[in-house]
């Protein structure tokens, strides 16, 4: 299930903003790393609305939940299992 | 940017545009993303119900329904059209005079609101902040790579000034919706509406804004933040939404009717804005930092859409500023000729 949704966040962040798959680490914060800025995250928070069809809240839009790729998976994957 | 600049033979977006790769035939990836052209079109359609539902349920509950971000320009002036006349919105404008807006973008916002019947209220920050601001945003690297694919840095500061300005009046009044001109290609389709969810946006901002304090001094804080007290007493954010990106309106379309209200072209900004004459400032600046100039991206948009032709975009960013052109804008940010010809 981890996999799948990272697989689909992964392929949405690359073909959106242009990257390479091999220029994101996991752990970091994109926009730490210059890969997104904040309308990266707007971007983000709808696709993951869109496609996981879950609803984020304005006190779930924090950065332990979108802080890394691992934690928006994480994020996801609890938020469908609700 | 000199004249043998390879652009894509579709678009204008140049080879010095970050990630940018073209095929044998000289079309650039971007050209080529069929998938994006898709997921567009689905965000338009999206964005378009989810707005209708969220008019529907917020609209007409107080004093104002929108605060529109309204600069005088072409596009800012079509959408204060759309909001009041095609969607019915009370609309309180708001206009942060930067010092460098054209006389005639004053007698326009003028023109405008009277015609349409709206409150506007204008903030002009110090020129003793401003100034160093700018100069700041000019000279070092402040924003992240990302942000400066589509907007200038100078560009981004101003811009910054009024999102929070029109989110501070937003909160106060508690005004359910903020509007803005944006234009498909200056932002990403699926941000057509969001909400502005401050807290959020402000801690990955955090690091600009300690550059920026470092720079120009704390009183970044004064118009880039907003206090805590008015965060604390705030129950929701309002949403920010960009209609023209629904409308999706020709550049040709969009002058034939806000001419109607009394519009007119200003003749001394340059060929990529309708009001302000910093823009030629801040896209020499950009060319000379980046090596493409700031506009590619929105233009190459437009081209994409049909909604102006390849000729045109060039033309428009053909008319680079000569650094001595510029030399009274300098003068007045207190930046040397120097200082610009060491980017």
């Amino acid at each position: 299930m981890s996999e799948n949704i990272q697989n689909k966040l992964l392929g949405f962040i690359t073909r959106s903003f242009m990257v390479e798959r091999e220029e994101i680490d996991l752990d970091k914060s994109m926009i730490d790393e210059g890969i997104i800025d904040s309308f990266g995250l707007i971007e983000i928070a709808t696709f993951l609305e869109n496609e996981f069809h879950i609803k984020i809240t304005e006190e779930k839009m924090i950065r332990a939940n979108f802080g890394s790729v691992h934690k928006i998976v994480s994020f996801v994957k609890r938020e469908q299992t609700q | 940017m000199s004249k043998e600049t390879v652009r894509c033979t579709k678009c204008i977006l140049s080879s010095a545009f970050p990630r940018i790769q073209f095929d044998e035939k000289g079309v650039c990836n971007f050209c080529r993303n069929e998938i994006y052209f898709t997921t567009e079109n689905q965000s338009i359609a999206n964005a378009r119900e989810q707005i209708t539902n969220l008019l529907n349920e917020h609209q007409g509950k107080g004093q104002y329904d929108a605060v529109m971000c309204y600069s005088g320009g072409k596009d800012s002036t079509y959408t204060l059209m759309l909001a009041t006349r095609q969607y019915n919105l009370k609309v309180l404008a708001l206009t942060v005079d930067n010092g460098f807006l054209s006389p005639v973008a004053f007698e326009n916002i003028n023109q405008t609101v009277d015609a349409l019947g709206v409150d506007l209220i204008t903030i002009r920050p110090s020129s003793k902040f401003f100034s160093p601001l700018i100069k700041a945003s000019a000279l070092h690297d402040i924003y992240n790579p990302k942000t400066l694919t589509r907007i200038s840095s100078v560009c981004n500061s101003c811009i910054s000034i009024i999102n929070i300005a029109a989110l501070k009046l937003a909160l106060e009044k508690k005004i359910p919706f903020i509007l803005a001109g944006f234009t498909l290609g200056q932002i990403p389709a699926n941000s057509i509406f969001y909400k502005n969810n401050y807290t959020f946006f402000q801690e990955s901002r955090e690091p600009i804004l300690n550059k920026l304090r470092n720079l120009v001094g704390n009183e970044v804080d004064d118009y880039f933040c907003i206090s805590d007290d008015l965060i604390e007493s705030t129950e929701s954010y309002p949403y920010n939404i960009n209609l023209l990106c629904l409308d999706d309106p020709s550049e040709d379309e969009i002058l034939a009717e806000i001419k109607k209200l009394g519009w007119i072209s200003p003749k001394d900004v340059d060929g990529c804005s309708s009001n302000c004459r910093l823009n030629a400032f801040n896209n020499f600046v950009h060319t000379q930092k980046m090596g493409f100039n700031p506009y590619e991206l929105e233009l190459s948009h437009l081209i994409r859409r049909d909604k102006l032709s390849r000729e045109d975009a060039l033309r428009k960013i053909a008319a680079q500023a000569e650094i001595m052109s510029l030399k009274p804008i300098l003068e007045q940010l207190g930046i040397s000729q120097q200082e610009i010809e060491q980017l």
